[in-house]
């Protein structure tokens, strides 16, 4: 059995990689670039001492030590482009829809609206869309809270809102109903269905945060090609600033409002693990009702109640939380799920 | 308040806490006008919707109202393209948002393919060779001479850049006296490296033209 605190720092760690790689894919697109056209060399140098420069020289410091990226030629060990640029091209896309080698994920969402709007399935698609899909049903909701970069994001302004508590500004804590986010799922679909283009894509928050880091990364690498320098946010753009307007509602007025009542990826992932086999499952017997996992949990759920229904991302934080040993991940039979209540109440 | 040591003690704690208190209202309103203004004045006007010229999509896309069906809007393509030929449109281009451009006089296709072969939804479909994307709706526009620009044509000079980069050089751009460039759309894939190395810098005078145009979606 896995330690809950080693489970904590595996998903801390996963978030991490994710929100890394989603400025690190762009970076390595610009580097295979001038790999291709022989310039990745000219261009560290020119940019000696920046941002761009230093990131081309760490990726160009990497990939030159795996192996068959060198040959000697002369005596001299020179640069093998062809190998260099196959691991290189490795890496395509974010958490929305990523290809690693030959292996290509796509969201569910994605894979759901491309769908309904264009009225046709490919091949390829649901190929994409296999790995996600299964382990969404095994595993339910673990997208939201080991992927998510914007779960990420909130699970740090959580601290946010303690500072604030600090200094009494007193956060807000305003609910909702759970099933509207089902609602708006529904919705959405229907939208893209009948206009024919995405609609649920624009406004998903870790598709928008792809977009915009890969913007900003961009923006930044086009900028130094026309010998500018410096940090530039001309990359980004209104997302941003509806990004940051869901960020501010999340530590001034509802903690996780976005993932309890509104995304219509979280409601898919939930209906996609309604019936989960792997699920935090309470040991009756050792529970001492202390409710220190009711505090923990980051979804408002009540560990010590609810069974852990297709709301429950599975992060694991009420198995840390819990000092009587009295909460694991354990296989269940899916079957004995259905018929309970699914949507359990706010806790407050 | 000054006598004992104790509620002093307090009173400096509150002090402190009222202080940071205000310096974080403060700067929270600081950084979010900051951020407005900010954006604002970053904001470019939507690039790569060149009214006159149409939208050049990466070889292989569907055409219009199907492309915009499809697309999930995930990077992938840009992230593939051997030539970073490829941009993203910003929020600002609404139902754009996200879907994969290019503007051929920064940068032009190579015909690589990479984006074709990385697309998750077929948006771009599958091409195995350059030769693929001469019939549309894979073509990405025509490349098409402004004969009063053009120092060939113009009889100003002797250039001849646009034929000798063309993929597809004698057949879809040939030459006449003094390296006149002549198009023939049939074989022309609109990659559009001509217009990118087009010594006629102020506006070049050979340009891909597209028949997509922003908000033909509908």
């Amino acid at each position: 059995m896995v330690r809950p605190s080693t489970i904590h720092v595996l998903r801390r760690s996963t978030q991490v990689l994710v929100l890394a790689s989603m400025l690190l894919v762009p970076a390595l697109a610009r580097y295979q670039n001038y790999l291709a056209a022989r310039e990745v060399d000219r261009m560290i140098e020119r940019w000696e001492g920046t941002l761009p420069g230093a990131t081309l020289r760490g990726i160009d410091e990497v990939i030159r030590r795996l192996p068959g990226t060198e040959r000697e030629r002369a005596g001299r060990l020179q640069r093998d482009r062809t190998g260099a640029l196959a691991y290189a091209q490795q890496l395509r896309g974010g958490p929305w829809s990523i290809e690693i080698g030959s292996i290509s994920m796509t969201d569910p969402l994605a894979g759901a609206e491309s769908i309904a709007a264009s009225k046709r399935v490919r091949r390829v698609l649901l190929v994409g869309l296999l790995l996600p899909v299964v382990a969404t049903v095994v595993l339910g909701r673990v997208f939201c809270a080991w992927i998510c970069p914007m779960g990420f994001i909130f699970e740090c302004t959580d601290k946010l809102r303690r500072v604030l508590r600090w200094l009494e500004i007193r956060p807000r804590n305003v609910r909702a109903s759970r099933t509207l986010k089902y609602g708006l799922l529904a919705a959405g679909l229907l939208v893209a269905f009948v206009l024919s283009t995405a609609v649920l894509g624009h406004v998903y928050p870790p598709a928008m945060l792809g977009r915009e880091l890969h913007a900003l990364v961009f923006a930044i690498f086009d900028r130094a090609e026309i010998g500018r320098r410096g940090l530039w946010i001309g990359g980004l753009g209104w997302a941003t600033a509806a990004l940051a307007l869901i960020v501010l509602v999340e530590v001034s007025v509802s903690r996780r409002w976005w993932c309890r009542y509104v995304c219509p990826g979280g409601a898919l992932y939930s209906l996609l693990g309604a019936a989960r086999p792997v699920r935090v499952t309470l040991r009756a017997d050792a529970c001492t009702q202390c409710a220190r996992c009711v505090r923990a949990c980051p979804m408002g759920l009540n560990p010590m109640l609810d069974q852990m229904g297709m709301e429950c991302d599975s992060c694991g934080e009420c198995l840390a939380s819990c000092q009587d040993d009295a909460l694991g991940y354990e296989l269940r039979n899916p079957l004995a799920a259905l018929g309970r209540p699914v949507i359990p109440r706010e806790q407050a | 308040m000054s006598a004992g040591g104790a509620p002093v003690m307090s009173d400096r704690r509150h002090f402190f806490r009222a202080f940071a208190r205000e310096v974080t209202k403060l700067g929270v309103s600081a950084g979010l006008l900051g951020g407005f203004v900010a954006l604002r004045r970053g904001q470019a006007p939507v690039a790569g919707v060149r009214p006159d010229l149409g939208i050049v999509r990466p070889p292989g896309s569907l055409a219009e109202p199907d492309f915009l069906a499809r697309c999930i809007r995930c990077t992938r393509c840009a992230d593939a393209c051997e030539a970073q030929c490829i941009r993203l449109f910003g929020a600002e281009a609404g139902d754009l948002y996200g879907t994969p451009h290019i503007v051929p006089e920064d940068k032009a296709c190579t015909l690589c393919l990479a984006c074709t072969a990385t697309c998750p939804t077929e948006a771009i479909v599958p091409l195995t060779s350059a030769e693929q994307a001469m019939t549309p709706p894979a073509k990405m526009g025509v490349a098409v001479v402004d004969e009063r620009l053009c120092v060939s044509h113009a009889g100003t000079g002797i250039c001849g850049a646009c034929h000798t980069i063309c993929p597809f050089r004698n057949r879809a751009i040939t030459q006449s006296f003094r390296n006149a460039p002549t198009v023939h759309a049939e074989f022309c894939t609109g990659c559009g490296l001509c217009e990118e190395v087009c010594i006629v810098k102020d506006r070049r005078a050979i340009r891909v033209v597209s028949e997509r145009r922003a908000g033909q979606e509908a």
